[in-house]
């Protein structure tokens, strides 16, 4: 048998092994359970995955608002959308690079549906469809208002990006209402 | 970034010392300004007394005696045009984003979500100076984190 399968073999059989010898894993590791099933994410890594959700969405909100066949922007709000396109892509970026999911678990499937306050992703600012400079506006004001409310319980590392983030967003929602 | 929780007064302090700087630096800045741009400048003064009684308060209340204002503030560059002026609001207000973030440092909830709207504050009006947003107000010397 190749080496390899011979060790998935013997991981295979370890929980009847012990078992049969009537031990608990538990009794033989001081840490977590390691075949007690994938570990919980700690909660700032599903607000987190919750945040890289909203900003994905938004980031996918400007480029349907860039792409609109009969409204597409041109000229100086064309050039401003791009501006504030490319910094949510900055910060889509760092997001992810905060984000580690230990081995073993899962990232959540949904995270807007575990994470504390995603109002914004059922509101109308952020619904699908094509949209409006306007609607990219209260969808920048929202999103600025629910990372305030995410950044409370996590991590200060997180918590400082987060607010950064939303102070970044009230400010494209200020250059969009001029536009 | 910080990994650990910033202690609120040291957080509030340098906040306020930032407050002082942005209420010396208005003074340069509305000398060289006028019309709109200089009654901006003037409200957004009044907004730093504000904002620097409300922290001295909240200083206070902690036991400690409040960071006073300097006599005299060095200016990053010289001041002598109205682009000059515009520039050193911008980097006045810059100053205190970066100080906000300190606070969101914390650990009490209400203390970041303070630290999180004095940013959103100073961010908007560095855009009204600079006239353009930046990735990641805040943070030192770059708009990007990398």
């Amino acid at each position: 048998m190749p080496r390899r399968r011979l060790l998935t073999a013997s991981a295979a059989a370890l929980p009847l092994v012990l078992a049969t010898a009537g031990c608990h894993s538990a009794d033989l590791f001081a840490g977590p359970d390691p075949l007690g099933g994938r570990p919980p994410l700690a909660p700032g890594t599903v607000v987190l995955e919750a945040v890289i959700a909203a900003e994905t969405r938004l980031i996918s909100r400007y480029k349907s608002v860039m792409s609109g066949t009969s409204t597409a922007p041109s000229g100086h709000q064309a050039s401003v959308l791009e501006s504030l396109l490319a910094q949510h892509e900055q910060h889509l970026a760092q997001l992810r690079s905060m984000l580690v999911v230990p081995p073993g678990a899962q990232a959540s499937e949904s995270p807007s549906a575990t994470a504390s306050p995603s109002p914004a992703a059922s509101s109308p600012a952020r619904a699908a469809g094509p949209g409006s400079v306007a609607q990219l506006r209260a969808a920048e004001r929202e999103s600025a208002a629910t990372l305030v409310r995410q950044l409370r319980d996590v991590e200060p590392a997180l918590a400082q990006l987060f607010a950064s983030i939303a102070a970044s967003d009230a400010t494209h929602a200020t250059v969009l209402a001029a536009l | 970034m910080t990994g650990t929780p910033v202690p609120p007064v040291s957080a509030l302090q340098r906040t306020l010392a930032a407050e002082h700087a942005a209420i010396y630096g208005y003074g340069v800045v509305g000398a060289h300004l006028s019309g709109s741009a200089k009654t901006t400048a003037a409200q957004y003064w009044t907004g730093h007394r504000q904002t620097r009684d409300t922290l001295t308060a909240m200083i206070t209340a902690r036991g400690v005696s409040p960071v006073a204002a300097l006599a005299y503030y060095d200016l990053p560059f010289p001041v002598t045009s109205t682009d000059a002026a515009t520039a050193l609001a911008a980097h006045l207000e810059d100053g205190v984003t970066a100080a906000y973030l300190g606070v969101v440092a914390v650990e009490d909830p209400r203390l970041r979500t303070f630290g999180a709207l004095g940013m959103q504050a100073a961010a908007e009006r560095a855009v009204y100076w600079r006239g353009t947003t930046l990735a990641f107000p805040g943070w030192p010397g770059t708009a990007t984190l990398g």
